[in-house]
């Protein structure tokens, strides 16, 4: 690429033939006005970067050029604010004092602490001092990540696979009958399910972060059942001809088929699940169970009042982000293909 | 299939001997119904997960909610005898309150307004609303900067995703601390963000979701852009049109479905915003000093967390619902007539 701009740039522009040329340009130069000079001057610079004019060719080359350097500058400039704020929570995450994270760690705190990862280190004793346990703490969001997450993405690819490949009675009544539910907004009914879950004893042991999740998600079955359909049904044909039960057949056909799914939306998932903050607030009552969503949210009324301890508040919230951005990183090819391919965001 | 090639085995066998071909029939005809009573038994097995989830945390728990908000609940022995009690101050007692000022929020007790709660938290879900139509067109552009020919885009896209995927606390402490007083954004700007009035403070929180919702609609735009019709823009170059007017008049209505439906996800998730005010301000139905900021599903939760009028709640959460539903009807009617046009 910026061997293709030097050889453009060393190019002179090209003079329209309508200019006058040889023995007769000298004449039509003095005859040219200072206004003319000025506009024709113009033209010449805009020619530099391909645009066309009254007095010289446009040139698609280095128009391209041109708008690629200005496309970069406006990407990278915004990929700056997108990143931006992280690397300032990284760097506050070092200060010693509110003071000094707060107003003067713009790029790096003007003071850090002695030693560099105290912050980090005070994580846990604070934690510990507001009666919470910090791995504790992470555990629990792990088993609420984890266990709903993995036991629903089977659930949502059984429903999957029979809206996609199985004919039964009542098929399509049911599959409207599950997309209508998800018309029901969340908070329009989260305190009846508080009610709910509490009368079932689930709110004070975290099974009401578990148990739900377990059922399967409508959206997760949906998007993979959509992936579903388009696959051929002659390879699911031969297993059942082969005498294989549609237990099997599910099993050793349609879950490795739908492997990029399925994996994408179980990330998806798990990165929802890791940061969900609503649910928890309401559904875990027992301090206990409370996931890192909470204990982070809940930190900064455990710091009590020395300054130096403030960072901290910073350092766990890098620890709460870190996790989520691992993931991503490894797995963005497939998750952002996933989005791209079904439209979930989510 | 499998029943095809037992069929085609029974007529072999019936040239062989037609006697037994007749005896064979009805097992034949049993075997038949055995598949097709299988793949009945199984396809309802492989969903009745997902169906009994839904029927019973999303459908029972929308049922109770009505339920609930007809009766007089907050958390005075158990649902289930609560549900069974009529409201005193008749069914509809929620509903008037939410749009009356002057009565009781509950019975001998004097509780904040419901007209001026009410309107006060729609409002401010509507000015939450705002960062819809300017990440649209922010992401608009940037899709549209990333679909030209350029190396690295892909590396933009994973960029751009970062702060959707990031832990809303996480971002919304940080965000507390960047434009806080005295913050690093207060000092670059000039003027105080959360320090501000209540402009200023739900500004900040716009920011923070713009800032957070950019890279998914990008993504869904730049899958859009992929899917515009190449030959078309090609016959428009051809016909000399540049690229602004290709842009404006072959990309843009290709992509309108895909727009259109970033629009209607994202108002209706921006309608249930809750979080982000809330860990950046708190919340609070009795604190008038959090109330101006706080969105409508936080006076949900704060009614629940503060006053414990279940039903009031309930109530809310239909009403919630009910706007959410006419507005995305009026989004799709709207979209219909601008095909006619």
């Amino acid at each position: 690429m910026s061997e293709e701009l030097k050889a453009t740039v060393s190019e002179e522009p090209e003079l329209l033939d309508a200019v006058p040329e040889g023995a007769e340009e000298g004449a039509a130069e003095a005859k040219l006005s200072a206004w003319q000079t000025i506009v024709k001057g113009l033209c010449k610079f805009a020619s530099l970067f391909g645009f066309g004019s009254k007095y010289y060719h446009s040139n698609k080359r280095r128009k391209k050029i041109f708008f690629d350097v200005i496309t970069y500058a406006i990407l990278i400039a915004v990929s700056f604010i997108m990143i931006y704020p992280f690397w300032w929570m990284i760097s506050a995450s070092f200060a010693s004092s509110k003071q000094i994270m707060i107003s003067n760690s713009a790029w790096w705190p003007k003071e850090t602490r002695k030693d560099l990862f105290g912050n980090y280190a005070n994580v846990i004793t604070i934690a510990a001092q507001g009666g919470t346990n910090f791995w504790q703490s992470v555990g629990v969001t792990l088993l609420y990540s984890l266990v709903p997450v993995t036991v629903g993405i089977i659930t949502s690819t059984m429903a999957a696979f029979a809206f996609a490949k199985l004919n039964f009675k009542g098929k399509n009544v049911v599959f409207f009958y599950c997309l209508a539910g998800i018309m029901i907004p969340g908070p329009s009914i989260m305190i009846t399910q508080y009610c709910f879950y509490n009368e079932l004893g689930w709110t004070l042991n975290g099974l009401a972060m578990i148990i739900p999740g377990c059922f399967g998600a409508v959206l997760t079955a949906f998007f993979i059942r959509q992936y579903l359909y388009g696959m051929p049904t002659a390879i699911l044909e031969a297993a059942k001809i082969d005498g294989a039960g549609y237990w099997r057949i599910f099993w050793q056909f349609v879950v490795p088929l739908a492997m990029p799914a399925i994996t994408a939306q179980f990330i998806l998932s798990f990165i929802g699940s890791w940061n969900n903050y609503l649910g928890p607030l309401l559904f875990v009552q027992s301090e206990a169970w409370y996931p890192l969503a909470l204990l982070v949210a809940q930190f900064e009324s455990k710091i009590g009042s020395a300054t130096e301890n403030y960072p901290s508040i910073m350092a766990i919230s890098v620890l709460a982000l870190l996790p989520v951005l691992i993931l991503f990183g490894v797995f963005q090819k497939w998750i952002l293909g996933s989005i791209m391919l079904t439209g979930s965001k989510e | 299939m499998k029943e095809q090639v037992m069929a085609a085995q029974n007529t072999e066998s019936a040239v062989h001997d037609e006697a037994e071909a007749l005896t064979v029939a009805p097992p034949q005809k049993r075997r038949i119904n055995r598949a097709v009573l299988s793949e009945n038994l199984w396809g309802w097995f492989f969903v009745c997960f997902l169906v009994i989830g839904t029927t019973v945390f999303i459908y029972l728990a929308f049922i109770l909610s009505v339920w609930l908000s007809f009766v007089d609940y907050r958390g005075n022995g158990t649902l289930w005898e609560a549900l069974g009690e009529a409201n005193s101050g008749g069914a509809f007692y929620w509903y008037q309150y939410m749009f009356s000022n002057t009565m009781p929020g509950y019975f001998g007790q004097v509780a904040p307004g419901g007209l001026s709660n009410f309107g006060t938290t729609l409002l401010n879900t509507v000015f939450y609303l705002i960062g819809i139509p300017v990440g649209m067109a922010l992401s608009l552009f940037f899709a549209a900067l990333m679909s030209r020919d350029i190396k690295g885009s892909g590396a933009f896209r994973v960029i751009y995703y970062i702060p959707t995927v990031s832990s809303t606390v996480s971002v919304a402490l940080l965000w507390s601390n960047l434009f806080g007083e005295g913050g690093t954004m207060v000092s670059l700007f000039g003027t105080e963000f959360i320090a501000g009035d209540r402009w200023m403070q739900m500004l900040t929180v716009l920011i923070l979701t713009t800032w957070k919702g950019l890279g998914g609609s990008i993504l869904l735009l730049c899958a859009g852009m992929n899917g515009v019709n190449e030959s078309h823009k090609e016959a428009a170059s051809i016909d000399g049109a540049n690229a602004w007017t290709t842009f404006w008049r072959i990309s843009l209505p290709q992509l309108w479905p895909t727009i259109f439906y970033c629009i209607v996800t994202s108002f209706i998730g921006g309608m249930q915003i809750f979080a982000e005010p809330d860990l950046i301000y708190g919340n609070g139905v009795t604190d008038a000093s959090v109330m101006p900021v706080t969105p409508f599903v936080g006076l949900i939760y704060g009614n629940y967390y503060e006053t414990r009028y279940y039903s009031y709640c309930s109530a809310l959460g239909i009403v919630l619902m009910i706007i959410i539903l006419l507005l995305t009807l009026v989004q799709f009617w709207l979209d219909s007539r601008r095909d006619k046009v």
